[in-house]
């Protein structure tokens, strides 16, 4: 399990390969927009998965309540570019620093409770939000806004954008998770009286966790709108957002690096399948879901794992 | 006099709001979990009220002969089955369980019932009723009485049946509980079933009121966890008086400025001073450990 230096080199320049691989189809156009737009949303969809299991699966806080930052910095890129006619990378900053901001002073309620009643909160804050937002003329209140973008990035652009998002987080969760910080997020999940006993200061961990979560999802959220071009209430603070997270963090693997990443593949080709067949997709993934957390709890990956040896 | 008529009313739906957190205060207080399903419980509820009075031509409040049980049955099987087995490995596995169980229900009722807004209309629907010089829509005085009479159902069951006082050893500590030979997952899934079964009430009182949907389950969830937050957990009289505030708190500052306060009050109760509200609870984790 543990690799040494060489090994975690070599791992490295395969990551390196495989990012030169999936880049060029972005840069040159080789593949057909139907490949890119399926890649676009694996590469966002294994973002907000690992910040989800960042969370839940590796720091033992299970938030339902992620799609605040997703509605937060999709809203934030409407309103720097339709309402002040900004370029789009404006939109991106002002949401991350809006989720950030956001995300620390709720760390200050939030981080009080854990458990269940963490992942409960949670979920009401992102719906106070969105009932918010359902009433601020400022945001045009349920009628929702348009981004605006001249010109407006194409589906290749978007796909780089989100390629690179992906391996920046996939390289900073494998880091993290190597690092000392890895090691006090795991105790803290393990035992969190062992874990503050033997020194490590959970308030801080948490709060690290909380706002890197929230920082790297309010990204994704914003290329998510960025491609969709229209934001509302219901769409941008949808419990649908944290749906999906569930399903491809406890299907790939709760806890395991590249469990995210098998859930998002297996994510995003089930629902296109699943578009053919209107109103079964939910059911089908809460049901997979369950089946899971009820026989397998830990995910497809460890399947393979245990097979192997 | 006008102001007075609407306060009165905002007090009469506190029963209709009572009976949508009891469920929630059951299930809470007794497995120490919640639902995340109960809100489509409510909906179901009210869907089979709907198909009843539609089908059968009967008073709507006849629907609950059949609606009862019928949810009572679906809460406990979803428990028995589904949610004790997760419990086995913590809290937040049951808690996704039940996570999935409410995402599956909503689109099933969306593909068997459309995506129409939906209400149950009587007769009696629009009647109001001169109390004192104040008009009193009939509608409120029945289904305040109907949550009333549920509620008080609900104590006796609790407080002088064999079951009710076996579920009550099992919330005050499993362990015990099993060691006297009580089955502590079939009395689980038993309160599970009657929390369930408060769901049906519900459902009927909110499809009887207002309109609903198939996605409406989310919202009443919420309600019921501001009802449970306001009023203490499994403390029926506290629920009730909940409901009253929650419905005075509606007609004073409009549906959406009403439900973000709430919202807002919920974040603050449950973050700020979570050890009054789950002071039992939190009780009750210390002596497992």
């Amino acid at each position: 399990m543990i690799s040494g230096d060489s090994g975690s080199k070599k791992s490295l320049m395969i990551a390196g390969a495989v990012f030169l691989l999936l880049l060029i189809p972005g840069v040159t156009g080789a593949a057909g927009n139907n490949v890119l737009r399926y890649g676009f949303r694996i590469f966002l969809y294994i973002t907000i998965g690992e910040m989800w299991n960042l969370l839940s699966g590796y720091a033992g806080m299970t938030s339902l309540g992620q799609q605040s930052f997703i509605g937060l910095s999709g809203y934030a890129l409407a309103v720097v570019t339709s309402k002040y006619g900004m370029p789009y990378p404006l939109g991106f900053i002002s949401g991350l620093v809006i989720s950030l901001v956001f995300a620390l002073a709720m760390s200050f309620l939030l981080l009080r409770i854990d458990g269940m009643y963490f992942a409960i909160t949670t979920w009401v804050v992102a719906e106070a939000l969105g009932t918010l937002f359902m009433s601020m003329t400022y945001v045009n209140r349920g009628a929702g806004m348009t981004i605006s973008a001249v010109p407006y990035p194409r589906i290749g652009t978007l796909y780089v954008m989100a390629l690179v998002l992906c391996f920046g987080v996939l390289l900073l969760i494998k880091m993290l998770m190597s690092s000392g910080s890895g090691l006090k997020i795991i105790a803290m999940r393990d035992d969190p009286q062992a874990a503050e006993a033997s020194g490590v200061n959970l308030k801080k961990t948490k709060r690290m966790v909380y706002i890197l979560a929230a920082g790297i999802t309010s990204l994704a959220g914003s290329l998510f709108f960025l491609n969709k071009g229209t934001i509302y209430p219901e769409s941008g603070f949808d419990i649908g957002w944290t749906i999906s997270m569930v399903f491809i963090v406890i299907i790939g693997g709760s806890g395991t690096f590249y469990g995210p990443v098998a859930g998002a593949v297996i994510y995003v080709l089930l629902s296109e399948i699943l578009a053919h067949y209107p109103g079964w997709s939910n059911i089908i993934l809460g049901a997979a879901a369950i089946v899971m957390i009820l026989f397998c709890p830990k995910g497809i990956v460890r399947i393979r794992i245990r097979n192997k040896n | 006099m006008y102001i007075l008529q609407v306060l009165i009313n905002g007090m009469l739906l506190g029963g209709v709001y009572a009976i949508l957190g009891l469920g929630m205060s059951l299930i809470l207080g007794i497995v120490k979990l919640t639902n995340l399903a109960h809100g489509e419980y409510i909906v179901i509820g009210a869907y089979t009220s709907m198909v009843l009075q539609a089908q059968l031509g009967t008073d709507p409040f006849l629907s609950l002969i059949v609606s009862v049980p019928f949810l009572f049955l679906a809460g406990y099987l979803v428990q028995r089955f589904l949610v004790n087995k997760a419990m086995s490995s913590g809290a937040e596995p049951a808690l996704l369980v039940t996570f999935g169980v409410s995402v599956i229900l909503k689109d099933v009722l969306l593909l068997i019932f459309g995506a129409d807004a939906r209400h149950i209309s009587t007769d009696y629907s629009n009647s109001t009723v001169m109390i004192a010089g104040l008009a009193i829509p009939l509608l409120n005085i029945c289904l305040l009485v109907l949550s009333g009479a549920a509620v008080l159902l609900l104590h006796l069951f609790m407080h002088h049946t064999r079951t009710g006082m076996a579920i009550r050893a099992v919330s005050d500590d499993p362990e015990p509980a099993e060691l006297s030979g009580i089955n502590v997952p079939h009395t689980f899934a038993v309160a599970a079933g009657a929390a369930a079964a408060t769901a049906a009430v519900a459902g009927l009182c909110v499809g009887m009121k207002w309109t609903w949907y198939p996605s409406s389950g989310g919202h009443y969830l919420l309600i019921a966890f501001v009802i449970v937050v306001i009023g203490g957990l499994g403390n029926v009289a506290g629920t009730f008086a909940a409901g009253i505030l929650f419905g005075l708190m509606q007609v004073i500052g409009g549906a959406s400025y009403g439900l973000l306060i709430s919202y807002i009050f919920l974040i603050l109760m449950l973050t700020i001073r979570p050890n009054e509200f789950f002071g039992r609870y939190l009780l009750f984790q210390r002596k497992r450990h």
